[in-house]
């Protein structure tokens, strides 16, 4: 487990296995939610996921990977891409600051 | 100049009124048709369900989104998606599923309609005019 304040979190990575879907939909949306909080979003593949990621979002299927690539990363991970409470709930405390624990 | 690329999604490329006997017979029917458009080649369609056995590709709505593996880029073509509607439902792990929305991709050709896709899932109304469309028009206007 990492944890880390939400305005120490300046690139946040959406890590997804083939960048066809859900990802790609997830990354989109995040962008758009967190245009005003200057949080740039990145989407890669996830044995690609960048040194200087400081969260990574990735489908539940994909933890153990994006933890072995990233280790030590805060990891928040979602199951479902509409209305996952993972996702409503990072985004709202990246929003109002807070602990972002994954 | 070269010739404008197709768009990813073409009319012919959707299909409102399709049956099928479960989750694989519905995967394998959006890749049937994305190899009908000349997007992928035939070993495509094996790494869909691959891909949907280890990680589903159910989004909410009553929506799915069909897809290969990352390994599975040396069979597509070009990008392209394609839009098959179960009026009747399918069972998907327990969810159901009234559309799928089937994706081949190598670049980046499909990420505007992906955009387009969560957009109008995000929005209950809209979801559903696309879980209910009966013409092709409805279909396109949406995603396009």
């Amino acid at each position: 487990m990492a944890a880390i304040e939400s305005k120490d979190i300046h690139k946040l990575v959406v890590a997804c296995d083939a960048g066809m879907g859900s990802s790609v939909m997830l990354a989109t949306q995040l962008r758009k939610q967190l245009k005003s909080t200057g949080v740039a979003v990145e989407h890669t593949p996830v044995n690609e996921i960048p040194k200087d990621a400081d969260l990574v979002v990735c489908h539940t299927g994909l933890a153990a990977r994006a933890r072995a690539v990233a280790p030590g990363v805060p990891l928040v991970t979602f199951q479902i891409f509409i209305g996952d409470p993972a996702v409503t709930k990072l985004v709202s405390t990246i929003k109002n600051g807070g602990t972002v624990d994954a | 100049m070269p010739d404008a690329a197709p768009l990813p999604l073409e009319p012919r490329a959707v299909v409102l009124d399709a049956r099928a006997a479960g989750r694989d017979d519905a995967i394998r029917q959006c890749g049937e048709l994305l190899l009908a458009v000349g997007a992928i080649t035939e070993p495509y369609i094996a790494s869909m369900l691959e891909r949907e056995r280890s990680i589903s590709t159910y989004v909410g709505e009553g929506v799915a989104i069909p897809h290969g593996t990352a390994k599975a880029k040396q069979d597509v073509l070009r990008d392209a998606v394609c839009v098959v509607r179960f009026p009747e439902g399918v069972d998907w792990d327990g969810e159901r599923v009234g559309l799928c929305v089937g994706i081949a991709a190598k670049g980046n050709g499909h990420v505007a309609l992906l955009a387009a896709l969560a957009d109008v899932l995000l929005d209950p109304d809209r979801a559903r005019n696309l879980r209910e469309a009966t013409e092709v028009e409805t279909v396109m206007k949406e995603l396009l």
